[in-house]
């Protein structure tokens, strides 16, 4: 079975971003939802760093966290048909972002939160597997 | 969740002195409208009235009540009212009686009356969101709607007193068990005497006041809500859940993904129920992980055959455990 990833050059070189929110609960669905009239207009500044805003009447608390310098996210998108395994999957990129809005349940984010402490691992496997001249500069 | 758009600033959290466009301070009923059309509905909303000069030399008493408990649309409403004691007898001739035996029309003709007296006597509203109340009742510790009344009521009497209000006696319609409630206040405010009584509303004249500016200040908002989420579906009655023409506004206006437009008070179990039935299932992380019970291993486990033949099952670091990665050698 192979994976093909299709991107589009347009997208890639797009000034656009995806704006996406990290949700602390499983909604079990997959479709278009209404964010900009139903999420967005109730979101809140707290202060310099935090955001507030609820989801069906839960508080959430969020903040906006930037990709490390040099990644860029991709949107994927999988149409599935009743493909059997051995069928190739093919995923096309709908969108890219270099940020995103992480939001928690009633906790402020911080670095224990798995998603922020995640991205500590890009800097951790640069100084691992990078050279020493590498390092040295 | 993802969408395309351009990134958009965000609200600051709403300064409380901040003026709307428009009316900012209540002056008559005319005003009431206006000023709930240009309020920002998912946050509290607090008005004070201006504090007569009688009001800060004559010693005063103050009543407490709210309207808007039980919808499963709208704001609830706090309010208080206060006068000089001397003038027990106005309130009397204003009509303040039991709010329940009074039409819609009868409370708005005594509201206007304690708005013209403004020279003798003084009110104030808390609007509270019907999101801060789903968000109160939904929160990692719970806190009640009991919890919720009793802080708006006693912020509402601080107010009173920063205003320079010189207040006296203050009287309570109870949520709850009234000795409690009488108990919590007279530890909050031991210089004031302080009766907190079932049906307060009928038995003070005070008390039925503050009532009447609840009510009707209930009434206005739910009228002059705004929707954000985009339709303007105003036929959603009394916000009661008994009331059908609210039961099938309720059905009717429902999203899959987010449930339904920040009027409703999600924590509502005619709202819950509905969502269960009728949009996408949502599952949120278990709050209370202590209550599980301890791992119990049998003794023998440990002297069985294993098979580490097959399995490799190499324990991953807790680096990287806590932090939810793995390998990715397939999507």
């Amino acid at each position: 079975m192979a994976i093909h990833l299709n991107l589009k050059k347009e997208i890639l070189t797009s000034e656009k971003e995806s704006v996406l929110h990290l949700m602390p609960c499983d909604i079990h669905g997959d479709e278009p939802a209404l964010v900009s009239s139903y999420f967005t207009p109730y979101i809140r500044r707290k202060d310099d760093e935090h955001l507030t805003t609820s989801f069906r009447g839960y508080p959430l608390q969020g903040k906006t966290i930037t990709l490390p310098k040099g990644y860029t996210g991709l949107v994927l998108h999988e149409s599935k048909n009743a493909e059997s395994e051995s069928l190739d999957r093919n995923l096309f990129a709908t969108g890219k972002f270099t940020q995103f809005t992480y939001w928690n349940y009633d906790k402020l984010p911080s670095k224990n939160d798995a998603v922020v402490a995640a991205l500590e691992w890009i800097d951790i496997a640069e100084a691992l597997h990078s050279n020493d001249d590498d390092v040295a500069n | 969740m993802s969408e395309d758009e351009q990134k958009s600033e965000f609200a600051v959290e709403p300064n409380e002195a901040e003026s709307i466009n428009g009316v900012d301070h209540i002056t008559s009923r005319a005003d009431l409208t206006p000023y709930f059309v240009n309020s920002d509905h998912s946050v509290n909303k607090i008005h004070v009235s201006k504090v007569p000069q009688i009001c800060r030399t004559e010693p005063c008493q103050l009543g407490v009540d709210e309207a808007g408990r039980g919808p499963v649309l709208g704001p609830m409403v706090y309010g208080i009212s206060y006068a000089p004691l001397s003038e027990k007898q106005l309130l009397v001739d204003l009509g303040c009686a039991d709010s329940k035996t009074l039409t819609e029309d009868q409370r708005d003709a005594i509201f206007d009356k304690i708005c013209e007296n403004d020279d003798k006597m003084g009110w104030a509203v808390e609007v509270i969101s019907p999101n801060v109340i789903a968000n109160s009742m939904y929160r990692r510790s719970k806190v009640t709607l009991n919890e919720v009344s009793m802080n708006s009521a006693i912020g509402l009497i601080r107010r009173a007193i920063e205003a320079g209000v010189n207040l006296a006696e203050v009287y309570v319609d109870t949520v709850g068990k009234p000795e409690k409630y009488q108990a919590k206040l007279k530890e909050i405010f031991p210089e004031l005497k302080i009766t907190v009584a079932k049906k307060a509303d009928s038995t003070y004249p005070i008390v039925s006041a503050a009532s009447i500016c609840a009510k009707v200040s209930r009434d206005h908002a739910l009228r002059a809500w705004q929707f954000r989420e985009g339709e303007n579906e105003n036929e959603y009655g009394s916000g009661y859940p008994n009331d059908p023409v609210t039961k099938k506004w309720l059905t009717q206006n429902i999203d899959q993904v987010f449930g339904f437009p920040q009027l409703v008070r999600f924590s509502w179990s005619t709202a819950e129920k509905i969502l269960e039935s009728s949009a996408l299932p949502v599952d949120w992380e278990e709050v209370n992980d202590e209550e599980s019970p301890p791992n119990n291993q049998k003794i023998s486990k440990f002297f069985s055959k294993v098979d580490t033949h097959n399995k490799v099952n190499r324990k991953k670091h807790t680096f990287f455990a806590d932090r939810c990665l793995t390998n990715a050698t397939s999507l």
